[in-house]
């Protein structure tokens, strides 16, 4: 019960987070952070796929509400959602497998949650940015906004997590 | 039996991720009705509160490019007034009418949110119904057009801004008279294009881009941008690159134009077409 507070904190948080300061973000029309992802990332090791899809569909829908984007952020968190469990298991340490807890780069070490990290919001930024545009024409022009972003999203996301609380 | 059990679970979270990719998919193509979106009504009010409350922090730090945009247009203004007040009085009678032959009326509002990094992008605007504001009306800056309202709640309204794909503006060359459309690529919030522009047309770089006045939403001759020089030559007509007089990225004060006799023309333009 406990827990679940802590998760719908996070969730608030992040959320309020992402539509107050980061949505305001862009460095010359290239860079958006979406650190809303974070959300996706920090969950407990243990959840059911399911769960982590429902909740990914969740994220994105509250984010596509506020920002006026029908779709486009629910198409990209559920598809983080989708491949979370994948790239854990990609590069599981014996920390990382057991248990509920939640990834961190406290409990299995800063490169395992940086490479964690990326991947997963690299695949969330691919789908966000490419589906809005919903089409390959600028293709290369895109590509190296889905890039941009996703360092800024990563160095946020390794930041909060550096100075969130660990139990 | 238990690895069957296994493959058929993982079958479906597969499922279940196809299952709500597809809703995503749905949501993303019926979007189109932006302004009918019933949540967006409600998000609309919520943001728009929050955002007019940041708003008015940072708005103090631009005071001073706000100052001299206003300076600048007042200026234009008062030359313009001066060539008005020159002309001899026209018509047969010598009645001073001061309400014939206005067509257009302004309505200051604040922007409160805006972007310029989506495809789509949109500018919440701090007027709405209440303050006279309809579905349809043109916004401008005091250096340009900005785009035109597609939603409108009491309090607020939201506008389709030019830095969106779905946006197409009638804009004519103001040297020649040649009008074509005026519309956005998604790359560069700097600039757009003019395209349906014919062969023969000589245009040379910095040729100022009006509104063409071919639609009810803007009034003939407001600025839109310049021309780069950059062109695309191929098919039936030209494309040209248009560099935007409104800086997306400052933009704070606007104007929203009404059209006091938009409906007597739209009657008649439907009736005729019909």
């Amino acid at each position: 019960m406990n827990s679940i507070l802590r998760y719908t904190g996070a969730f608030v948080l992040l959320v309020v987070l992402q539509l107050l300061i980061f949505n305001n973000i862009e460095f010359s029309g290239y860079v958006n952070p979406y650190v809303y992802v974070m959300f996706i990332l920090i969950l407990p090791v243990s959840i059911p796929s399911w769960i982590l899809l429902l909740l990914g569909f969740l994220t994105g829908f509250v984010i596509d509400i506020f920002t006026g984007t029908m779709g486009v952020h629910t198409f990209a968190t559920v598809l983080a959602g989708f491949v979370r469990p994948w790239v854990l298991s990609l590069n599981v340490t014996a920390e990382v497998a057991e248990g509920d807890m939640s990834p961190s780069s406290s409990r299995s070490g800063l490169r395992w949650f940086f490479i964690y990290t990326v991947t997963v919001v690299l695949v969330h930024h691919l789908a966000l940015f490419f589906v809005e545009l919903f089409s390959l024409k600028h293709f290369f022009h895109t590509l190296l906004r889905v890039l941009l972003s996703t360092a800024v999203t990563t160095f946020f996301i390794l930041l909060f997590d550096f100075i969130r609380p660990h139990r | 039996m238990r690895s069957l059990l296994n493959f058929l679970l993982r079958f479906k979270t597969l499922i279940l991720f196809l299952v709500l990719e597809a809703v995503a998919l749905v949501m993303i193509s019926t979007s189109h009705n932006y302004h009918q979106t019933v949540f967006y009504g409600l998000s609309r009010n919520i943001s728009g509160f929050v955002a007019r409350r940041l708003e008015r922090g940072t708005y103090y730090f631009r005071l001073r490019s706000v100052n001299e945009e206003l300076v600048k247009e007042n200026t234009l203004l008062r030359r313009r007034l001066e060539g008005l007040t020159a002309m001899p009085a026209e018509g047969f009678s010598g009645v001073h009418d001061t309400i014939s032959g206005v067509n257009y009326t302004y309505l200051n509002a604040r922007v409160i949110s805006n972007s310029v990094n989506k495809q789509k992008n949109f500018i919440t605007l701090d007027r709405g119904s209440k303050h006279g504001v309809h579905v349809g009306m043109g916004v401008a800056s005091p250096s340009g057009v900005v785009g035109v309202v597609v939603g409108v709640s009491p309090n607020y309204s939201v506008v389709m801004s030019l830095l969106n794909t779905d946006f197409r503006l009638s804009a004519s060359i103001a040297r020649n008279d040649y009008f074509g459309s005026l519309a956005w690529d998604g790359i560069n919030y700097r600039y757009a294009k003019l395209s349906e522009i014919p062969h023969h047309v000589t245009v040379s770089e910095g040729d100022t881009i009006v509104t063409s006045g071919y639609s009810a939403i803007f009034p003939a001759g407001l600025m839109a941008g310049t021309l780069t020089g950059d062109q695309n030559r191929g098919g039936d007509f030209i494309s040209l690159e248009v560099m935007l007089s409104v800086d997306f990225k400052k933009l704070t004060d606007v104007y929203v134009i009404g059209n006091l006799t938009r409906d007597e023309r739209e009657t008649l333009e439907e009736e005729v077409v019909k």
